[in-house]
């Protein structure tokens, strides 16, 4: 990929009204076509806020873009105005939620839903903004089309209702497609229909792809390109086959270490002890100190985002971790 | 086998208002269920939305009451069992619910919450209430002094343990989970599986999990029953399951879930579409208009659940000549650098004392 990215998203930061430190904190990377980063963390992680943020849907107050921009296709999106932002959402860029049934109008029929976004849009009439609609359900794979544009959205079950929210975000062939938690409240057969639909269509269309999830399954399946977050940074990033064959992170290692394997059982699960800090409780330097068995004085200092080698960046004072280096292990919790 | 729980045929007809025209509609969410689960296992019952399980686990412990059938605890039928006989028994059946956000009274203290199945069961003195509520903190990872808090003040993994905590304060044989841990982030998760092992040691329990989530089903269950459109299909020892699966469902359900290793092999799909209504089931095998093997006869008969030896049984006209592909050993690609640091993670955590406290 030599050409210039799609997105480039650098220094990020965003305040959170009434907490000191910001709860997300110098998040940047960039993603150039065809291209799917996936961005693994859990809840409070901040990276559905880091997603929201491109798509200036960050709710404010109480929160706040405080620092960063985002240049996609050559424009920031973090300083645009609204009117140019509405042009571009829905248009070059897209969106997919996690609960369709809260991002369709339930009020509107299917196809006059994803209509009314290519009228807008792409300035189509009526008749051909609908024959659109059916061409999209038919590329996302919905049984009956003809029938379906006239249901609601009550009518169509999870799947099928993720399937029109696919076919909407993709109506308007976007080059950028941000997708959180696409297939979370999926049951894992109708995941792993949507994941291949996803992937196919993203091949036709040499779209870009955020994917935000908490499910390592999925990013091993979809992505390109991982970051891991964590307390509102950026703790590890780097290809999959980087972070998946090679993790350098203390919290990468234990989140890992945390699933339960497929294979044979092997005795007690190796997990990340205790839990998130509030936002206003996050320790000054690297913010997974609290938590890490390798904690050490030097964790006091933010850890920068420093490249070991090929693209693979990790935040951590301890990397490359080895056995040698270890530090003395922490006595005592907080 | 020594059966602690046995179902026979259990039934559980959900009947919908009737319309002004027309007739009620009925959904056999339960649709003659028979399981023997054994004293001391971890037995799962696995399936996606709407094929039963919770409504089972509910009926498991007659929070609900059954169409037809029987359940057999210790030589006793619950289906038919007179209230107050039933309300001794539930002290040793108990149940821990997937939300720890909305299970929990939020009026009440962490004490109250706990010391109240002791009190509706009678069980000590005051004083000797508060004594097991301080044990039973401490015994799911928190701290006696956290029995003045409410529920408000602690995290969804903590709340968790309240939960368990409370359902064990009666001193149950039973412990019924619907869906216990996943509402949890992957890390409190793996804390509270620890959690449940351990108690399921101390206080030798036997354990009915209920999930969605197949790797974790495999991590705690020594058996597993795959459910679908509220049938058993499956059931066996989940090494022997998970391995060499019976059931054409069985074995889509184990090729969709993506595996968390680099160049794992992805995830199939093996059946199209959605499971369809249980209001109206397809004739004949409930499973055959999603299967891929489907002959004349699953589209016209049912297959029963038949007994195939080991432990395994299976319902499927079809068991006898498919091959079905099952779950390799999951190898994960890592350098061995990187096994090492995994290797130094699990040593420091090991060693680390408070390991199951979640603060």
């Amino acid at each position: 990929m030599t050409d210039a990215p799609l997105l480039e998203l650098e220094k990020l930061t965003i305040a959170l009204k009434g907490v000191d430190q910001p709860i997300v904190d110098d998040v940047g990377f960039t993603l150039s076509r065809g291209e799917t980063l996936c961005i693994v963390g859990e809840s409070g992680c901040g990276k559905s806020l880091t997603s929201l943020a491109l798509m200036g849907l960050l709710q404010t107050p109480p929160l706040r873009v405080t620092g960063g921009t985002a240049h996609f296709a050559g424009e920031d999106l973090l300083s645009m105005g609204t009117a140019r932002l509405r042009q571009i959402r829905g248009g070059k860029m897209a969106m997919i939620f996690q609960e369709p049934m809260t991002s369709l109008n339930p009020g509107l029929r299917i196809g006059e839903q994803i209509a009314e976004s290519v009228r807008r849009h792409k300035g189509l009439s009526h008749q051909d903004a609908r024959a659109r609609a059916l061409e999209m359900l038919r590329r996302v794979r919905i049984p009956a089309p003809e029938k379906r544009l006239d249901e609601y959205p009550h009518q169509l079950s999870g799947g099928m209702r993720q399937r029109a929210m696919i076919a909407m975000a993709l109506a308007n062939d976007p080059e950028l497609l941000i997708a959180d938690e696409p297939t979370t409240a999926l049951d894992v057969t109708i995941q792993a229909q949507i994941l291949r639909l996803m992937r196919s269509l993203q091949q036709e269309t040499g779209a870009a792809m955020v994917l935000i999830t908490h499910d390592l399954g999925v990013v091993a399946e979809m992505a390109d390109k991982v970051a891991v977050m964590y307390g509102g940074r950026i703790v590890e990033a780097g290809s999959a086959e980087q972070v998946f064959t090679d993790p350098q992170h203390p919290y990468t290692i234990g989140l890992m270490s945390s699933m339960p394997s497929l294979g044979a059982r092997a005795g007690r699960l190796v997990t990340v002890p205790g839990t998130v800090p509030q936002p206003a409780q996050m320790p000054p330097g690297c913010r997974f100190a609290t938590r890490c068995p390798f904690a050490t004085s030097a964790c006091t200092l933010v850890p920068s985002l420093t490249d070991l080698g090929g693209g693979h960046r990790v935040a951590c004072a301890h990397a490359p971790l080895t056995a040698l280096e270890t530090p003395a292990l922490r006595s005592t919790g907080t | 086998m020594t059966a602690i729980l046995s179902t026979r045929d259990l039934r559980k007809d959900f009947v919908t208002a009737k319309p002004l025209f027309g007739e009620a509609t009925v959904v056999r969410a339960v649709a003659g269920v028979s399981l023997d689960i054994a004293e001391g296992e971890t037995f799962a019952i696995v399936g996606e939305s709407g094929c039963g399980k919770s409504t089972l686990a509910r009926l498991l412990l007659r929070l609900i009451d059954p169409t037809a059938g029987e359940v057999w605890y210790k030589g006793e039928d619950l289906a038919s069992l007179p209230p107050a006989r039933l309300r001794a028994l539930r002290r040793e059946l108990q149940f821990i619910f997937q939300d720890p956000f909305s299970s929990l009274n939020p009026q009440m203290t962490v004490g109250a919450l706990i010391e109240e199945p002791l009190r509706t069961h009678g069980i000590g003195t005051p004083p000797e209430r508060r004594a097991k509520v301080a044990d039973l903190l401490t015994r799911v990872g928190l701290r006696p002094e956290h029995a003045d808090r409410y529920p408000h003040e602690f995290s969804g993994g903590q709340r968790q343990r309240i939960g368990i905590a409370r359902a064990l304060a009666s001193g149950p044989s039973v412990l019924i989970g619907d869906e216990p841990v996943s509402a949890l982030d992957v890390s409190i998760q793996a804390q509270v599986v620890n959690l449940l092992e351990d108690l399921k040691q101390d206080f030798g329990l036997t354990l009915i999990v209920i999930a969605h989530d197949l790797a974790v089903i495999r991590h705690m269950a020594d058996r597993v029953a795959v459910m679908y459109l509220g049938e058993v299909v499956e059931c066996g020892p989940a090494a022997d399951l998970y391995a060499n699966p019976k059931h054409p469902y069985t074995e889509a359900l184990l090729a969709a879930i993506p595996v968390a290793s680099y160049g794992a092999r992805a995830a199939r799909t093996m059946v199209e579409g959605d499971p369809p209504n249980p209001i109206s089931p397809p004739p004949g095998c409930r499973f055959h208009p999603r299967c891929p093997y489907a002959t004349d006869l699953c589209r016209s008969e049912r297959p029963a659940l038949t007994d195939l030896g080991a432990g395994r049984s299976v319902a499927c006209h079809r068991a006898a000549d498919l091959s079905l592909d099952g779950l390799d050993d999951v190898a994960q690609s890592r350098t061995p650098a990187a096994r090492d640091r995994f290797a130094l993670y699990a040593r420091a955590m090991a060693d680390k004392p408070h390991q199951k406290s979640p603060e």
